[in-house]
This record gives C-alpha cells, structure tokens and sequence, in this order.
C-alpha cells in the first residue's frame, strides 16, 4: 500500500464539507482515507486492516471476486455500514456514527447503486430534485434547473416526466448517476453499476461514468468491467478475502501484477 | 314462504334510519384501528422489551373474539369503575380487534420495500424523517392498499356485532322488525343488500386510490 501512503498530504479540504456548486480547488488532502480499517459480519472478518488512499481527481477501480469485501468496503465510505475499527477520512474529516455529521458528509459523497435503487413512486425529475430540495433547500424551479442540467448530461432530458419502471436497465443507472450527481459531490461511488445490466446496456452507463472521469471527477468504483478499469482507472485495487492484495496503475495491473493471487484472478477475468 | 316485495320496501327507512351509526363506527373504527396498528407496528419494530411486549399483544389480539373485546369493554370494565358508552365501546373493541390484522397488513408493506430504498436516500443526505416520509412513507402506503381497504371492509360487515351492546345498528334494526311481525327474509334480505353496496363503494374506493398511488406504471 506504498502508493497509497504516499498521496496523503496534509492540506485542508474546502472549510464547508457540505458546500455545493462552488469550484472544485486544486486541494490536496485525500479525498477518502481509510486506515487501519476493520469490519466484521458476526465473526466474519469482512475488511482486514485496509489502507487507502483516494487523492482528490482520484479514479480507482476496486476488482476480486465475490464476498472479497470491496462493497462492504465502499459502503463503509459513506457510512451506510458500521465499522469496528480504523478510520475513514472523507475530505480530512473523521466519518463517526453521528448522524448530523453522517448526512452533512454524504451530501458530498454520491453513491451509484448495483439495484440502480430509484424511488419507484417518484418521476425522473422527482428522484432527481428531492435531495436538492429537502437537503440543499433549493427552490422547486432551481432544483428542476440542476436536474435537467444533470439528465442532459447522462443523455436523458426527455425521460423526465417518465417512472422508474417505464425506464431500460441503462437509463435507470443513468438516471442514478444524474440523480447523484445533482448534489454536486466531490466524490462518486460506484458499487456495481453496471452488474444488473443487461449486456447491451453497459456501454451506455460505462460510457457516462468514461466522461465523468474525465471531467476529472473523483471515483471509487467496484466492477468487474475490466475494460473500465483500462480505459478510466488511474488505480487498480485488488481484494481478496478482505485484504487488499495489490493495488498498481492499470497498465501494470494487466500486464505484470506482482501478486499469484492476482495473476489467478486475472486469467479468470480475461478470457 | 313467499317474499312480500312491498313490505320489505317498508323495512327500508327503518333499516337506513341507523345506517349512520354503521357507517359513523365503521369509519371511526377504521381509523382506529389504522393508528393503533401502525402504532403497534411500529412499538414492534423498536425491538427489545417493546418489541417483544407488542408482539404477544398483537398475537394476543389476533387470537382473541371480537365478541369477546366487546363484552370485555362492556360487562368488565364497569367492575374497575371503567364505564364507557356502548357506542365507544364498539368503536373501541373493534378498533383494538382489527389492529392486531392491520398490524400484520403494515409489517409486510413495510418489509415489502426494498433495503436499497433506505440506503439510496441515506446516501443522498436526507435526514431520518425526511428518509420516512419521502421514500418509506409513500411506498408503505401503495403496498398496503388492497389489503388495508379489504380490512375496511371486514370492519363494515363486523358492525353488526354492536348489536349484542345494545348499539343500534342496521342488522339490530332489522331483527327488531322480524322479531316484531315474523317476517325474517325481507328485513335480513334488504340489510343484505345496503352491506352489499356499502362494501363494493368501499372496494371500489380502494381500487381508485390504489390506481392513483400506484400511478402510471402498475408496479
């Protein structure tokens, strides 16, 4: 985890971790830190000891094989799972249990759902606005401003008036980004965005998340798209039975990663 | 025995001259068994000491006759200086009688929604009320519709147990007429029928909401 400790700087995230539409500074702290970090289901040791180090316009891509522990670990990021032990720092604040500083935090932290997870009973532009109106306190028309500006963007402003159901697989994850999107985070989670999806869909959504990386978004993202991770990581971590077990830039991942382990998993993904 | 039409239209404005108090103690029942089953729902849901308390008393409460609510309210109450109107009585037994079924309608149609609803909106920032009344709340209720209004309408056809206290209610009206010229079919026949109606406006109330919560997409 060399790689990781290495990016971590001590300089200060934006004062106001909740503020929103503002320019992104050329800030050098993390934006996620996790340290020493331990998380166990039962006695089930689910994260052992991770290390990891996002820096700001960071784009990794977290890869192993099932139960290995990169969900959990990015649901620890926003704090919708419980840790015993370790740290995670999001933007240079501590992530605790207080609820307050949990909401003010995932305000600048969107996540991207394997289940897409839209409201059902909310249009487009419903799901899209409600944060923006219940968090951030815009008015009806300033948040239909930012959701149709998000929509355009994930190549669907004429789905706004539509329900989930009446959506394709690709634009419902579509629609998910664009509705993370809206609160204008730092950093975007992405936790098998593209697993439920139909093979024809994936491009569409993969296509959405190459862009956002290269407006020099920040991501954290577990796939198993390893053609992603080629094209849009500048990071590649693997995981295995909760540890991570190699983390490389992608061109060295695929082409000479250090670890057996690795090596066993890659000539499983790649054929 | 043949069915005297004329006189069972004369049974009419006696039998619809209560239909008030049907519907006034089925509506009030229905809203309180609504609360109360919620409450308990969600008392169940805290879990620990609360928790387990509320789950034998919705097991107790399911387990139990309606009648036996209604004379228990009415004939023991009194012995611990509780003495309730007969009418508050059976808007009283059959709102605790139904709640322990409408506790179970809420527990599935809140089961019934999936983890990834709470987490997504969590995700997003918005706080714990805003989580419930944004995204659980409404969910809830679409999921719990159909077999809420069903309910409803087992609290309509329960109403005329308040006959046994002495409440005037329709089937009451009805008996009283029979008992008074010994014609039973036509009195019982034209409550038959004002249930009837009264239950398909019911049902089809439920269906229209429904509908209307389910919106365009039929989930």
């Amino acid at each position: 985890m060399s790689d990781g400790q290495s990016m971590r700087q001590a300089a200060s995230w934006p004062a106001e971790i909740g503020q929103q539409h503002g320019a992104r500074g050329p800030d050098q702290t993390a934006a996620v830190e996790a340290a020493a970090l331990n998380k166990w289901f039962g006695s089930f040791h689910a994260l052992k000891d991770i290390n990891l180090a996002v820096p700001q316009g960071g784009r990794i891509v977290i890869c192993g094989p099932s139960g290995s522990g990169k969900s959990t670990l990015i649901r620890c990021v926003n704090g919708l799972e419980p840790f015993q032990s370790g740290t995670v720092r999001i933007g240079g604040v501590d992530l605790t249990r207080d609820q307050k500083q949990l909401q003010k935090i995932r305000r600048s932290v969107g996540m991207v759902f394997q289940q897409f997870n839209l409201f059902p009973h909310l249009t487009v532009m419903a799901n899209c606005t409600l944060a923006l109106r219940r968090v951030l306190g815009k008015s009806r028309t300033e948040a239909a401003d930012i959701a149709a500006h998000y929509l355009e963007r994930v190549r669907i402003p004429e789905q706004a008036h539509k329900y989930p159901a009446q959506l394709s697989g690709g634009q419902q994850q579509r629609v998910a980004i664009a509705r993370a999107l809206c609160m204008n985070p730092k950093i975007m989670l992405f936790d098998e965005p593209t697993s439920s999806l139909d093979p024809e869909m994936v491009k569409e959504v993969l296509d959405v998340m190459i862009d956002l990386a290269a407006d020099g978004m920040t991501m954290l993202c577990v796939t198993h798209e390893m053609g992603f991770a080629r094209e849009a990581a500048d990071q590649v971590v693997f995981m295995d039975q909760g540890s991570i077990v190699e983390t490389a830039s992608p061109a060295t991942f695929f082409a000479a990663p250090s670890q057996e382990r690795t090596r066993l998993f890659l000539d499983k993904m790649l054929r | 025995m043949n069915f005297d039409f004329a006189f069972a239209a004369s049974t009419v404005p006696t039998i619809l001259g209560v239909i008030g108090t049907t519907i006034g103690v089925a509506v009030l029942s229905c809203a309180g068994a609504s609360i109360l089953g919620f409450s308990f729902e969600i008392a169940r849901r805290a879990g620990s000491v609360p928790g387990y308390l509320m789950r034998f008393a919705i097991d107790f409460i399911r387990s139990t006759p309606v009648l036996a609510w209604l004379y228990f309210l009415y004939f023991v109450l009194p012995h611990w200086g509780v003495t309730l109107p007969a009418l508050v009585v059976g808007i009283l037994g059959l709102s605790i009688y139904f709640s322990g079924y409408l506790a179970e309608v809420f527990k599935a149609g809140i089961d019934a929604i999936p983890k990834g609803q709470a987490e997504a909106a969590k995700a997003l920032g918005l706080n714990r009320i805003d989580v419930v009344s944004f995204v659980l709340a409404p969910q809830m209720l679409r999921n719990v519709a159909a077999p809420v209004g069903n309910h409803f309408v087992s609290i309509l056809k329960a109403t005329p147990y308040l006959a046994v206290i002495a409440v005037p209610e329709m089937l009451g009206s009805a008996l009283d007429i029979a008992s008074n010229t010994y014609r039973y079919a036509e009195p019982l026949t034209v409550v038959g029928i004002v249930f009837l109606v009264l239950a398909l406006a019911i049902a089809q109330g439920v269906n229209m909401l429904e509908r209307k919560l389910l919106g365009p997409t039929n989930r």
